[in-house]
């Protein structure tokens, strides 16, 4: 990768496409612009692309398929932008590999965020697994899905989650045994959603368990590093 | 009496065949009883009133020639043994009045009158045959035979004015009983062989019937049902074709209703994006604030918009939850986003329902509570067959006649609400669509004490 990361920003909306993929470069990002399946087709082997941000509805070949093609042809990370009523279209496009989303209409910092997140992970390397933090988690009997964002028990019975607490679990859940502070939590979860909620983390976590824990009093699945933080003590699978 | 009659098609054919068979078969007894009584008649009355006749005239030439000896004219006529007649000084059978048959009476004297004898009393009546009798060594058996076959004997008398009574004694068909045996075993096997018939083919034509019923009842645009085969009769096929046709138009016209609205969706959302993205260029820290703010709010109108338009055909299916956890989620957002909400999470329960739908009908509520009373109480009551969650604020309440206008799209209470409060009015009558598709109900009271309370009722 070189010192500038190479974006692909894919969207047939010129409207806004160029306002984005101008927002982004001032937010220190090389961005290549296609309007349609092909022509990103052509970009993604023309140039060394880092990142591809993707919409999911165009016209001609959607962006699913898109991202099926990527998904088969490289290992290049791609975030999604849906629209909140296109919600089965993000479930297939994270089962798919997509590595995160965005909803319409979206904050071009959320966006220029999570792809800083994405691209971090990716240069730390390891990670060449795709969309780790996308798709289905079980632990301890529970199953969290990221797709439809809803935790679910061992009879199927599925237990929603306020916006914040699903996100604790969720970093939690993605971070298996390793000890998260207070301000790592707090930054985790605070950058997933734009709406900000500044509870503490204890209040969250005491919650959580309320509802996951089978004795919330003596916990055995999210647990309080003495001076630390908080870890998830449970076996996490991948589904 | 009305509700007595079968309502069901096949019922109403089976019955209206039987009384139709019964009235057939009531006619066929009538004539049949007719064709017996001529034909009893001519077998027993005419033998008899000629034997009677016959037997009367005889006595009438004794007593010319002999008048002046009765008993040698009686010893003569009793010696007969072919017509049975007796003469007698009264009437023996007078005390058989039990089983008289004034027809039978009647027509002796029509077929005496016939033979010019002019009789006075006459008197008929019905003995059914004593068995002891039949086994009477005197008896000759052909009458035995005759009489055991028959079954009873009538018994006659006839008055010769001045001269003493003629009797006779002729074995008489029991027919009526057997008749009516006869006849309704005929009757049950018609039956038997027309109703079976008819119950057979009724579940034939009833059964696709049916099964259109239930796919009418259950039909849920979208759910990609396979289409009823056609089946039954032809204008029952017609009758299924026809619905099916229907049900694809129905689901060709959503379809094209949801294309559209997906189109409008989309049209409006990239613009709306557009404008968000350019909205990062603008300086002022407030102004940017506000363009956010205002470009948020015309997208969640948005989205409420296309909800409440495509409510008809959710494309999210029934899911099992925790109700109790459900309002909690949406509590707790509105608790991190530091409104006073307060609510007692209850014990697990389990529904089957629409996971975020429901969520966002208890958020609309919940947002109103907070909107215009401040904070919210909610409370979730199960109670046995039904689920409550109630929803109490302390703010202006809505005047009584009021209570079920907000509930139409696009009411609002502008006098008593502030317009910078947001919202177009779509919030109530989408939770009202959500809730109503769930099978429950919603409504609102005005709190004692001031305020308002939203109620969620559902079937568990």
């Amino acid at each position: 990768m070189s010192e500038i990361p190479h974006l692909l920003l894919v969207d047939d909306e010129r409207s806004i496409r160029e306002p984005l993929a101008q927002y982004l470069t001032k937010q220190g990002f090389r961005v290549t612009q296609a309007g349609d399946a092909e022509s990103a087709r052509a970009r993604l082997n023309a140039y060394a692309i880092d990142l591809v941000v993707l919409d999911i509805m165009m016209p001609g070949e959607d962006g699913l398929s898109l991202c099926r093609h990527i998904r088969e042809t490289s290992e290049t990370p791609v975030i999604l932008l849906t629209a909140r009523s296109e919600e089965t279209d993000r479930i297939v496009g994270l089962e798919m590999g997509a590595d995160d989303y965005v909803v319409k209409p979206f904050s071009p910092r959320e966006l220029a965020a999570r792809i800083k997140v994405v691209l971090r992970r990716w240069s730390a390397g390891g990670a060449k697994q795709h969309g780790p933090e996308t798709g289905s988690f079980a632990f301890a009997g529970w199953v969290l899905r990221t797709g439809e964002r809803t935790l679910v028990d061992r009879e199927g019975v599925s237990v929603p989650l306020s916006t914040g607490e699903y996100n604790l679990l969720h970093a939690l859940v993605t971070r298996p045994r390793q000890v998260l502070t207070r301000d790592q939590l707090l930054d985790l979860t605070q950058g997933r959603e734009a709406a900000a909620f500044d509870r503490a983390i204890d209040n969250q976590v005491s919650r959580l368990r309320k509802k996951i824990e089978p004795d919330p009093k003596n916990p055995s699945i999210i647990k309080t590093v003495w001076g630390g933080g908080y870890t998830l003590a449970a076996e996490v699978t991948r589904l | 009496m009305r509700r007595f009659l079968p309502t069901s098609l096949i019922a109403r054919i089976a019955l209206l065949v039987a009384a139709a068979l019964f009235v057939a078969q009531a006619i066929n007894f009538g004539l049949l009883l007719h064709e017996r009584q001529k034909a009893r008649f001519a077998l027993v009355i005419v033998p008899a009133t000629t034997r009677l006749a016959d037997a009367a005239e005889r006595l009438l030439a004794l007593q010319r020639e002999a008048p002046l000896q009765p008993g040698a004219a009686k010893n003569r006529f009793l010696s007969d043994p072919r017509t049975h007649v007796r003469l007698h000084a009264e009437n023996p059978f007078a005390g058989e009045t039990e089983h008289r048959r004034p027809d039978v009476e009647r027509d002796l004297r029509r077929g005496l009158e016939d033979a010019g004898l002019r009789a006075g009393a006459i008197m008929a009546a019905l003995r059914p045959v004593n068995p002891k009798r039949l086994l009477d060594p005197k008896l000759d058996p052909l009458r035995a035979e005759r009489l055991r076959r028959m079954g009873a004997e009538m018994l006659v008398a006839v008055e010769l004015p001045g001269k003493g009574w003629l009797t006779l004694a002729t074995p008489w068909p029991r027919t009526d009983l057997d008749l009516i045996w006869q006849l309704a075993a005929q009757t049950l096997i018609l039956y038997v062989v027309v109703l079976v018939p008819v119950l057979l083919v009724g579940g034939r034509i009833a059964r696709p019937l049916r099964t259109l019923t239930d796919a009418a009842r259950t039909f849920r645009p979208g759910d990609d049902t396979a289409p009823i085969r056609e089946r039954g009769p032809s204008d029952v096929r017609a009758l299924i074709a026809a619905y099916n046709a229907l049900s694809r138009r129905v689901t060709s016209m959503l379809d094209e209703k949801d294309r559209m609205l997906g189109a409008i969706g989309h049209d409006l959302r990239t613009p709306l994006q557009a404008l968000r993205v350019r909205i990062e260029s603008v300086e002022d820290e407030d102004d940017r604030a506000r363009m956010v703010d205002t470009v948020d709010e015309m997208s969640r109108t948005l989205d409420d918009i296309l909800s409440l338009a495509r409510l008809g055909r959710p494309s999210e299916p029934n899911t099992d939850v925790d109700l109790g956890a459900l309002v909690d989620a949406v509590v707790e957002d509105f608790r991190d986003l530091d409104h006073d909400v307060t609510f007692e999470e209850p014990e697990r329960l389990k529904m089957r329902l629409r996971p975020t739908l429901m969520r966002r009908a208890v958020r609309n509520l919940i947002e109103n509570a907070v909107k215009y009373g401040g904070g919210a109480e909610v409370r979730l009551i199960p109670a046995g067959e039904r689920v409550t969650i109630e929803v109490c604020d302390r703010g202006p309440g809505i005047p009584p006649d009021k209570l079920e206008a907000v509930f139409n799209p696009f009411t609002r209470l502008e006098q008593s609400r502030n317009r910078d409060t947001g919202g177009i009015g779509l919030g109530l009558a989408l939770a009202r669509a959500i809730v109503n598709d769930a099978g429950g109900t919603i409504a609102l009271v005005n709190r004692d004490g001031g305020g308002l309370i939203a109620t969620i009722t559902l079937p568990r």
